[in-house]
């Protein structure tokens, strides 16, 4: 992002050259003042430094998110020691791979923290649209780790039913993923739903969620819906959760009932933009997922100590450990789901799920010397911060400055993009 | 009012002017719920040209996204035999690397299930350790094959770029577990070091030898991308390369397990720290340049096939000319190798016409290589 002015707009006498050095690792990303600011700054474009493409430095967000994780790693860590010192004393095999697993927690906290860090970075000319993408391919690498995890813990279930007594002792196996459901209980509670106060501890005790216990499959869903929220990032804007499953149903009859909404659906969504305006509380994507990590930590130990109880009390019925492990580990991959799915559909620059495009283009088609649309694209650099680009064609005797104004007023007001890139050409 | 929209529908459809970078694109309004139209332009236009070698041109040709018609085997049967059976007629009409992709991933999978039978019958730990192993990377090939054959799907409303990305991800994703594979080498390597007892038992062996043989088979299918460092003219290319650096890991393991028992029985002392600890390393040097390239194209990088100072060379250009005042806001990004996009800002002089300058911007960034750009003007 630099800029460029040409000799016409000095008023000297000498050509007056604004050289920027690039320099394509961090560098200088904050412009040296120009000595003649353009007069007609108008938040048309957008002056000057990031503009949003990176979290400024004092974001309260930012520091919330990021204490609650440091304090998260420092406790992982404490437990982590505990049960490394413990393991090897009692030369148990079982207490060592439960470190093993809490160390992937700490893996992917740091994974979070690095995210939100770099988050902070200003952009580059290299990197020009900030460093935000990192946190959603984190989450990604987390999410693979999470899944790689459970397929570990399948093989030892299975590795388990394969080795005959000796080396197994239900009752450890039980208090050492007690202790684990214990640990994990704690940081999913630190890290879990924070209605958008700055609590810096997150001792939430008026959450009866009903964390990791053994509500398996409906545990989901409580958090499909409440998840609902995390796209709407720092946006006012909100379409009820259920209805997002029908507005991307990519069937004519939908879209053409949306067309006959047309206009008063504008109406009730400014409405509805201004009442419930700042009530979704914002989640972020980086906490979410360390979130999902420890929860799925935590309902796997359930699933090891379900099957550590049965080998305690009935070691003949090994196949039911076996069979715990892997319904437990389903259950743990349906969590991660939710997650891919939209991080899949960032990387994949489709159109956000909270942003109607057909409205957006209905609403723009219908302005005052506009002919037509095409190459709309909308797309989002992490969940919540959206862009937009598109050709507009305008009559031929249309004010091209004011269409441009409308415009991009409109998809500001109305869907809360920032980023708009708007191309007018004329019939 | 009629006659204005049937001009603009010809005009949408042009038969000529197509010198303008920005007219060919049809309109969204026009093309959902009509009926797709055989449109004068003969076919619909790909969003890439499967022309092997994708270079950028100064015709222009070629639209920088393709009709978003439907998709013309219209599955609208959700029957589940139809939904089994529509992976099956992908592939059998996908292109040849697919093919051959399938063949590989059904010999791993039928192997990794006899060694997972085999293991568990006869209680051995190591086959049913090796089938896992290869179970989770049969699972990311598929995914790979899945990419390949989703990606010429035209883009449609909510992926208006269309499905070409997959391709990286899935790259993305081999170059990931290829990274879990190394670590996970390495930490075998210090287990073997700490415990200092040797793991091998020769059923290893056979399962071993056998999996080098397929993976051997598979790096012989994918033999041109098996090199460390290429240039990636297209998003298959990734794809590919991903693929075939998998395979080629794979049996760089696998040798590397036989080496080393071949080691033990020649009696040299911590063969298998040492093969599995070279493994490790090898397998993480082959992955580091495609997790790069992939990642950098994954995190909105600027094009890394155009160097920066020629964009600033373009904006130095563009801000030359006598009526634009200033070039701000030019971000560029590559959807995958070989496309990019770009978008900026041009403030220019009050009552210029845009025509030209959007031509000659145009003109500028495609010759650089950037197919798809926007370009606001801002009137002073």
């Amino acid at each position: 992002m630099e800029r460029h002015n040409s000799p016409a707009l000095a008023s000297h006498s000498q050509v007056i050259e604004v050289n920027i050095d690039i320099d394509p690792d961090r560098g200088t990303s904050s412009f040296p003042p120009i000595s003649n600011p353009s007069p007609t700054s108008n938040n048309k474009a957008c002056r000057g430094g990031t503009c949003d493409l990176s979290y400024s430095k004092d974001s309260p967000e930012r520091w919330d998110s990021m204490r609650k994780l440091v304090i998260a790693v420092v406790l992982c860590i404490v437990f982590m020691t505990v049960e490394v010192i413990g393991g090897i004393k009692a030369n148990s095999l079982a207490i060592l791979t439960d470190a093993a697993h809490l160390l992937s927690d700490v893996a992917a906290f740091m994974i979070s923290l690095f995210s939100l860090w770099a988050a902070g970075w200003e952009a580059t000319p290299r990197q020009s649209y900030g460093f935000f993408r990192i946190e959603i391919l984190g989450a990604l690498v987390s999410i693979q780790m999470i899944w790689l995890l459970a397929g570990i813990l399948v093989y030892e279930a299975i590795v388990r039913l394969i080795h005959d007594n000796g080396e197994v002792k239900g009752f450890l196996m039980f208090a050492v993923s007690a202790f684990g459901l214990v640990v994990n209980i704690i940081m999913a509670l630190l890290l879990g739903h924070d209605h958008g106060h700055g609590h810096g501890h997150g001792h939430d005790h008026g959450h009866g969620h009903g964390h990791g216990h053994g509500h398996g499959h409906e545990h989901t869903h409580d958090h499909g819906h409440s998840h609902g929220h995390e796209h709407m990032h720092g946006h006012g804007h909100e379409h009820e959760h259920e209805d997002q499953e029908h507005d991307h149903d990519h069937e004519a009859n939908t879209i053409t009932t949306k067309h006959h909404h047309g206009h008063s659906h504008n109406n009730d969504m400014k409405e509805s933009l201004i009442k419930k305006g700042n009530k979704k509380p914002k989640r972020n994507i980086n906490v979410h997922s360390a979130y999902l990590h420890v929860l799925g930590d935590s309902i796997q130990s359930i699933g090891v100590m379900v099957g550590g109880a049965v080998i305690w009390y009935k070691p003949e019925w090994k196949i039911i450990d076996l069979i715990c492990t892997l319904i437990f580990s389903v259950i743990v991959l349906l969590t991660t789901i939710k997650m891919l799915r939209n991080i899949l559909e960032v990387l994949m620059e489709s159109t956000p799920r909270e942003i109607d495009a057909t409205q957006l283009e209905k609403g723009l088609c219908a302005m005052d010397g506009v002919v037509a649309i095409h190459e709309l694209h909308i797309w989002a650099i992490t969940v919540g911060k959206v862009l937009l680009a598109c050709h507009v064609t305008i009559a031929p005797d249309a004010d091209a400055d004011r269409v441009l104004d409308e415009v991009i007023g409109y998809i500001r007001r109305d869907f809360n993009i920032s980023h708009v890139t708007i191309q007018i050409e004329r019939q | 009012m009629q006659e204005k929209k049937d001009a603009m529908f010809s005009y949408q459809f042009p038969d000529g002017d197509r010198r303008l970078a920005f007219s060919r694109q049809s309109s969204f309004r026009h093309s959902h719920w009509d009926p797709p139209l055989p449109s004068p332009s003969s076919t619909p236009i790909p969003l890439m040209p499967r022309s092997h070698s994708f270079k950028p041109h100064l015709a222009r040709s070629d639209s920088a996204v393709g009709l978003p018609l439907l998709d013309n085997s219209g599955h609208k049967d959700a029957t589940w035999v139809a939904l089994i059976l529509a992976p099956v007629r992908g592939v059998a009409n996908g292109s040849r690397p697919m093919k051959r992709l399938a063949l590989m991933i059904s010999l791993n999978v039928a192997y990794s299930m006899v060694e997972l039978l085999l293991g568990l019958f006869t209680g051995r730990v190591g086959l049913v350790s090796d089938a896992f192993h290869l179970t989770f990377g049969c699972g990311i090939l598929t995914f790979s094959l899945f990419a390949m054959g989703i990606s010429r799907k035209k883009p449609d409303e909510t992926y208006t770029y269309g499905y070409k990305r997959l391709e990286v991800l899935a790259a993305f994703t081999n170059a990931l577990f290829l990274l879990f594979l190394s670590f996970s080498l390495a930490v075998e390597a210090l287990h073997a070091f700490m415990q200092d007892e040797s793991e091998h038992k020769h059923y290893l062996i056979v399962s071993a030898v056998t999996n080098l043989l397929v993976n051997l088979l598979g790096v012989w299918f994918f033999r041109s991308y098996a090199r460390v460092n290429i240039v990636y003219w297209k998003p298959e290319d990734m794809n590919y390369h991903s693929v075939c650096l998998h395979v080629l890991a794979d049996s760089i393991r696998s040798a590397g397990l036989i080496l080393a028992s071949w080691f033990l029985t020649l009696g040299v002392e911590n063969a298998e720290v040492l093969c599995l600890g070279i493994v490790s390393v090898a397998v993480f040097m082959l992955v580091l340049p495609l997790f790069k390239a992939t990642g950098s194209i994954l995190l909105q990088i600027a094009p890394s096939n155009i160097h920066p100072s020629a964009f600033n060379k373009c904006s130095r250009q563009i801000a030359s000319l006598e009526e634009v005042l200033e070039v701000s806001q030019a971000r560029f990004w590559e959807l995958v190798p070989g496309y990019s996009i770009g978008s900026l800002s041009v403030q220019v002089k009050k009552g210029v016409h845009e025509d030209r300058i959007l031509q000659h911007v145009n003109g500028l960034y495609n010759d650089l290589g950037i197919q798809d750009l926007t370009v606001q003007i801002d009137y002073e």
